[in-house]
C-alpha cells in the first residue's frame, strides 16, 4: 500500500471534500507516530474543516502509553470486582491487567506494555474511548 | 490433551444434560449452572452444550499439553501459571501451562471449557457424568489425579490474543436477579400441586429464610429451618420429578431437586423453582440462606428471555470483537 503524506495540505483538502460528500462528520488517521483528525462542522455555511495534526516524538517524553485495544467503555476495574481501586503511582510488569474495555457484555483487557511505574490514568471510568486512545502512562524503570 | 494434576472429590465432566430418558429411570444430569457452562463454551467457539469440567471441590489443577483456548466461568478464582485471571474469562494457554482454580466466596461451582470440547463417549445423547448410574463422562466416575482428557476438533474460531471475558450475569443482569440486603438469595418459584394442603404452613414456607444444609449435593439441596407440614398426612402415588421441584418429606424440611434429581418421588411438592433461577441455586453454597419468592408464569417467561438475550449477545459480540481485533492486528 502506498503511503499517503498527511502533511500535504492538498491531501487534507481532498480528504475533507470526500468526507463532506460522504456525509461523514470526521475521521482520525494514525500513521506511525503521527495522528491526523479532520472534523467537518455542518450547518455552518462555508465552514472550513478543522484539521489537527500532531506528531508524538518519542524523544520528547519517556512515558510509555498504553492504548485502548478497541473502541468501547473504559473500566478501571472488573465490573464484578468489589476490591478498592489500586492507588497510583504503582509498579507494573508487562502483561499486567490495568483495566478493561467493555463492548456490550464483552470485556477486553488493557495490559501494561512494559515494566515501570504506572503514573497516570488518562480515561475516566465508564467513558467511551476510541481505538488506540492512550489510557495509561507508564514511566519505564531506569 | 489435558492432564488433571490435582482434584478434590466429585468434580465431573458435564454438558447440558441427558433429558428425555426419565421414563426409563435415567436422571438428566448436566451442569448445575447451565448458563455458566453455555457461556464458557461460546467463549471458546464450541456449541453451547459441549462437555466441560464442573469443579465443585478445590483446589483444582490441570496442565495443557498443547496450545489450547479455554474459558473459566461461574465460581472459582483461576490462575494460569500463577497469574490471576479475571472471573468469567477465556484465554489461550500454551503447552505445559498449568491452570489452577481456588474456591471463590460467592459461587460454589466453576466450569472449564476447552476449544473442541471434552471428547468422551456420548451415552444416551450426552457426555454428562451420572455418578449414580455410573456412566457418562469417564466411566461414570469423578475426575481423579492423573486423568488424561482428550479434546475434540476446535471450531475455526478467531480468539482474542490477549484474552477476553464477559460481564458476569450476576452483574450484567443484577436488576433481574435480586439478592436481599442481608445477602439472602431470593429464589423465584411457583406453588406446586400440594401447596394448598400445607394450610397456614404454606405461607411460612415463603416467608422464612432457609439454610442450605450440609446434606446437599448435585441430586438435591436439603434445607433447614422451621418445619412446614401439611394439615393432614398426605399419601401420594409416585410422580415424575424434574430439577427445581421442592418436596417436603415428613420431617417438614424441604428438599429442592437439582441436576441429578431422582426421576420419581412421592413426597408432597409445595413449589417448583423457576428454571431461570436454577443456575443461582446451583451456585449457592452449603450454609448460605435463601428465601422463596412467589413468582408467575409471566415473570418466568420474562427471565427466560432475558437470559437467552444475554447469552446471544455474548455469542455475537465476542465473535465480532475477536474478528475486529484480528483485523486491526493485521494492518
Amino acid at each position: 500500500m502506498s503511503r499517503v503524506n498527511f502533511g500535504d495540505p492538498a491531501v487534507i483538502a481532498s480528504l475533507a471534500a470526500a468526507l463532506e460528500a460522504a456525509g461523514v462528520d470526521g475521521i482520525e488517521i494514525e500513521q506511525d507516530a503521527r495522528k491526523v483528525r479532520i472534523v467537518i462542522e455542518r450547518g455552518i455555511l462555508g465552514a472550513v474543516p478543522q484539521v489537527d495534526a500532531s506528531q508524538h516524538s518519542s524523544a520528547a517524553t519517556h512515558a510509555i502509553s498504553v492504548a485502548a485495544p478497541t473502541a468501547g467503555l473504559f473500566c478501571s476495574a472488573h465490573p464484578a470486582s468489589v476490591a478498592p481501586p489500586l492507588e497510583l503511582p504503582r509498579e507494573v510488569v508487562p502483561g499486567e491487567m490495568l483495566g478493561f474495555i467493555r463492548v456490550g457484555p464483552i470485556l477486553l483487557p488493557v495490559k501494561a506494555s512494559g515494566t515501570g511505574i504506572l503514573m497516570r490514568s488518562l480515561a475516566g471510568d465508564g467513558s467511551l474511548v476510541g481505538y488506540g486512545e492512550p489510557l495509561f502512562e507508564i514511566e519505564p524503570c531506569p | 490433551m489435558i492432564e488433571i494434576l490435582n482434584t478434590g472429590p466429585l468434580n465431573t465432566i458435564q454438558d447440558i444434560g441427558r433429558p428425555g430418558y426419565r421414563d426409563i429411570g435415567v436422571t438428566a444430569s448436566g451442569a448445575m449452572d447451565p448458563m455458566a457452562l453455555k457461556i464458557a463454551n461460546l467463549l471458546v467457539g464450541n456449541d453451547e452444550g459441549a462437555a466441560a469440567i464442573e469443579v465443585q471441590t478445590f483446589p483444582f489443577r490441570l496442565r495443557f499439553s498443547g496450545a489450547t483456548a479455554f474459558a473459566v466461568t461461574g465460581g472459582g478464582r483461576a490462575a494460569l501459571d500463577g497469574v490471576s485471571l479475571p472471573p468469567w474469562w477465556s484465554q489461550t494457554a500454551g503447552a505445559g501451562q498449568v491452570l489452577e482454580l481456588l474456591p471463590s466466596p460467592a459461587s460454589a461451582r466453576a466450569y472449564i471449557a476447552f476449544a473442541g470440547g471434552l471428547d468422551v463417549p456420548l451415552v444416551l445423547g450426552s457426555r454428562s457424568t451420572s455418578l449414580r448410574g455410573a456412566f457418562g463422562g469417564i466411566d461414570g466416575r469423578s475426575l481423579t489425579n492423573e486423568d488424561i482428557l482428550q479434546l475434540g476438533e476446535p471450531a475455526r474460531t478467531v480468539f482474542a490474543a490477549d484474552g477476553l471475558g464477559v460481564v458476569p450475569p450476576a452483574t450484567a443482569l443484577s436488576a433481574l436477579f435480586p439478592v436481599a440486603a442481608d445477602g439472602t438469595l431470593l429464589v423465584r418459584a411457583l406453588p406446586a400441586g400440594e401447596h394448598d394442603l400445607f394450610g397456614a404452613d404454606a405461607e411460612r414456607f415463603w416467608s422464612q429464610s432457609w439454610k442450605i444444609s450440609a446434606q446437599s449435593d448435585r441430586t438435591g439441596y436439603r434445607l433447614s429451618g422451621e418445619p412446614v407440614r401439611p394439615t393432614a398426612p398426605v399419601e401420594m402415588r409416585s410422580y415424575g420429578i424434574v430439577p427445581g421441584v421442592v418436596q417436603v418429606p415428613p420431617g417438614g424440611e424441604p428438599i429442592v431437586q437439582m441436576s441429578d434429581a431422582n426421576t420419581a418421588g412421592g413426597y408432597p411438592k409445595i413449589a417448583g423453582v423457576l428454571e431461570a433461577d436454577l443456575w443461582r441455586l446451583g451456585q449457592a453454597r452449603v450454609g448460605s440462606r435463601l428465601r422463596f419468592v412467589r413468582s408467575s408464569h409471566a415473570e418466568a417467561r420474562t427471565l427466560d428471555r432475558a437470559i437467552a438475550a444475554y447469552v446471544d449477545d455474548i455469542s455475537n459480540t465476542s465473535q465480532m470483537v475477536a474478528r475486529a481485533l484480528k483485523t486491526m492486528a493485521g494492518r
